[in-house]
């Protein structure tokens, strides 16, 4: 029973969401305001759990771990934002939050964003591959180096820097292009998926 | 200050020159293993789940070199990441440098970039109309250096709004981006003498759901009618939900994402877009601060080392010598 | 205490995360698991003061009897009653999950969906071409897009005895242009990335701090 009428519900609030297609109204605005609520009050409720209970309650009240209290203790100071005289303290939190999470995308973005990626772009050697191999791979490589040439932010782009830097917005171009391309297919499958929850799903429910 | 500083550069140098000596023994136990961006193009589509799903990925990627069996090395250093220590230590020894040359006031040239040339129109743009601006800084968190980017420039665009006296929408879906937020176009304003036009309210939290959130600031362009749109920092597949409905409204937008599978998207439905790297360099634009136009002179030369690494390691290739494994 | 204290705490804190890349020592592996619960429990409870925020300018709109205020009502009641939900119901059962299985999901599934519709007019407005690149855009978009479907193997040219379908070509640019531009954007926010990172951890880089940092 609960679950027919959830279909229903869902469909309804579905034609909310896709009557913004026309233009706005008061049932998109329903809709929107009620997702707004709704979600906002869902991960509120998870991260009150996940976070603050899991990881500070249970291990710091319950199992006496003190190592974990510093997290709630950096918790309260954020809350100091709230008033004028010590907001200054909440720093702390944020330095903490933000620094950290720094200093770990360091290394595994060099590592990962940058010396794979160019160890990637290698070419494969001119006795082993074939020709189509090692022009494609050429063709690659004047890719990747003309964009990073367009990414100099430090000298003006003239000259031989200009025009390497226009084969970049070249390669650029073409290969958005191609994520655009290959997008499409995807979303429009996301559609169907909303459209079979209409045809399919809601008449099944409606039958019972 | 420039004492510290001389020590701290001096020995990244060290250090560097320290692992690179290890570096060759250590290479020998990396596997070649080739990978690349792989499913960042279909994750995108994923619920970004903010710290949490942050914070998990790096325990289960802990988790799973743990169970992974065999460890190369433990104690102090792990030799596996030498490559990585020395890219580390290099980079960031690079950077301090040119930071350390900025400080004598040698001016620094830093190069056109569209988009950001257009933010004083932009801004412009919304007073002569009357309307206010819009200005999303992305569904990642305050962690995540996009977001900190992003948020340098709202700083930059605040300012221009305190001067020409328009106001400024910021919807969030963050929590601790909406408080560093609120702090900071505070702050523009009163710089300008103009802190009067700050109003909290405006930069307010909506919800941690990725459609959510889209939701919520479709419904503030269409009914607040922003004459500007900026859309800077890190996007997912809401992009487009968002800069086309901003399109329809007839709002000028400015973009900036360094999430290379949402570009094309902006590239498509916004007037000016700030594409990877230009991101980062945003702030350092429009603030024209020495210190920060050092570091990016500093992110200049270390390209221009990739990039002699990339040439000299594929001409190397084509003859047969693999210099991967140094690369980590 | 008030400007330096928070640079100086960043700087040993990002440090810790950094050097723990490099190390395989159990101390520091704890402390780096510490710093991440840390996080998510600084992250829940900040998540409160977003919340409180989010229903305090929904309920000013109500108190002030501002223009559609009966939809800051719906806002307050979809997050009281979740909450109220959890409390009384628990998160396993009972109305909490069914509101998300059948009004949160659907709603945003259908957001999601609405790209399709996106799509197509971002298509036509890249159609409009305003530019040597657009055309360029446009083209391998159109291309790619082809060559995904049966229709695009049946479209092609001959050179010689070979025969380049769509998909083939499609292919092309996927694995070279397109990995090109992926992989250069990719460097290049690298370095932007770390280097930001760098400065965060140094202190150059504090407008995140706010005021007087």
């Amino acid at each position: 029973m609960w679950e027919q009428a959830g279909i229903v519900v869902g469909a309804l609030v579905t034609l909310a969401i896709f009557s913004l297609l026309y233009k706005d109204n008061p049932l998109y605005r329903f809709a929107e305001s009620l997702l707004v609520g709704v979600s906002a009050g869902y991960y509120l409720v998870q991260y009150c759990f996940s976070a603050i209970y899991r990881k500070f309650y249970i291990p710091v009240i319950g199992e006496g771990d003190l190592w974990l209290l510093p997290g709630g203790i950096l918790g309260l100071l954020i809350l100091l934002r709230l008033s004028r005289r010590v907001q200054w303290m909440s720093r702390y939190a944020i330095a903490f939050y933000v620094a950290a999470w720094s200093g770990y995308l360091i290394p595994s973005v060099l590592q990962e964003r940058i010396l794979i990626q160019i160890r990637s772009t290698f070419p494969p050697s001119l006795a082993e591959a074939s020709i189509w191999a090692v022009l494609g791979s050429l063709f690659l490589l004047v890719g990747v180096v003309s964009i990073l040439v367009y990414f100099f932010f430090s000298a003006e782009h003239r000259g031989a820097l200009g025009r390497i830097s226009q084969v970049g917005i070249t390669f650029l171009m073409v290969g958005f292009g191609a994520s655009f391309g290959y997008t499409v297919m995807g979303r429009v499958s996301l559609l169907i998926g909303r459209f079979q929850y209409l045809f399919q799903d809601l008449p099944q429910a409606l039958s019972f | 200050m420039r004492m510290a500083f001389r020590t701290v550069w001096y020995g990244l140098l060290v250090a560097c020159l320290a692992c690179a000596w290890s570096a060759p023994s250590a290479a020998a136990h990396v596997a070649h293993a080739d990978s690349l961006d792989g499913g960042a193009q279909e994750a995108e589509g994923a619920e970004a789940q903010g710290v949490s799903a942050s914070s998990e990925e790096v325990l289960d990627g802990a988790g799973s070199e743990a169970e992974g069996g065999e460890t190369p090395s433990t104690g102090w250093f792990d030799t596996e990441h030498t490559p990585t220590a020395v890219a580390t230590l290099l980079f960031g020894a690079i950077l301090l440098f040119f930071i350390r040359s900025a400080r004598s006031g040698k001016p620094l040239f830093i190069r056109r970039i569209a988009g950001l040339e257009a933010v004083d129109e932009a801004v412009g743009r919304a007073t002569e109309m009357g309307r206010p601006i819009l200005y999303s800084p992305g569904l990642d968190p305050m962690e995540e250096v996009a977001t900190v980017a992003s948020i340098n420039i709202l700083g930059q665009v605040a300012r221009k709004a305190g001067e020409y006296e328009t106001r400024l929408i910021m919807p969030n879906r963050d929590p601790i981006v909406m408080t560093v937020a609120q702090e900071v176009v505070r702050e523009a304003l009163t710089q300008v003498g103009r802190p009067d036009l700050y109003n909290a309210d405006d930069i307010y939290y909506t919800t941690q759901s990725q459609f959510g959130y889209a939701a919520a600031v479709c419904g503030t362009m269409m009914r607040e009618r922003p004459a500007t749109n900026f859309f800077i920092g890190h996007f997912y597949a809401e992009s487009l939900i968002l800069a086309e409905t901003g399109n329809a409204t007839g709002a000028i937008q400015i973009a900036g994402t360094d999430s290379d599978s949402q570009l094309p998207f902006f590239i498509c439905a916004c007037d000016y877009t700030l594409i990877g790297e230009e991101l980062y360099a945003g702030s350092v634009y429009l603030s024209r601060e020495p210190l920060l136009l050092g570091a990016l002179k500093g992110q200049d030369v270390a390209k221009a080392v990739l990039l002699v690494v990339l040439i000299a390691g594929a001409i190397l290739a084509f003859f047969g010598i693999d210099i991967g494994p140094y690369l980590g | 205490m008030k400007r330096t204290g928070p640079v100086v705490f960043g700087f040993l804190i990002g440090m810790l995360m950094l050097i723990q890349y490099f190390t395989q020592v159990p101390w520091i592996d704890d402390r780096y698991n510490n710093v991440l619960d840390w996080k998510q429990v600084v992250f829940g409870i900040t998540l409160i003061l977003g919340v409180v925020s989010l229903f305090l300018h929904h309920w000013k709109k109500i108190e002030r009897k501002t223009g559609g205020w009966g939809y800051s009502v719906v806002t307050i009641a979809g997050l009281l009653f979740m909450i109220a939900a959890a409390l009384i119901f628990g998160r396993e059962e009972g109305p909490y999950p069914w509101m998300f299985d059948h009004v949160q999901a659907p709603m945003q599934s259908t957001m999601f969906a609405l790209l399709a519709f996106y799509v197509a007019s971002a298509s036509y407005r890249a159609f409009r071409v305003r530019s040597f690149h657009a055309a360029l855009l446009l083209t391998a978009g159109v291309i790619v897009m082809l060559g995904r479907v049966p229709l695009g193997e049946m479209m092609g040219f001959h050179i010689g005895e070979h025969y380049f379908s769509l998909g083939t070509i499609s292919t092309l640019i996927l694995d070279y242009p397109n990995l090109a531009a992926k992989r250069g954007v990719m460097i290049g926010v690298g370095l932007g990335m770390t280097a930001t990172a760098i400065k965060i951890i140094l202190g150059i880089e504090r407008t995140y701090l706010g005021k007087g940092a």
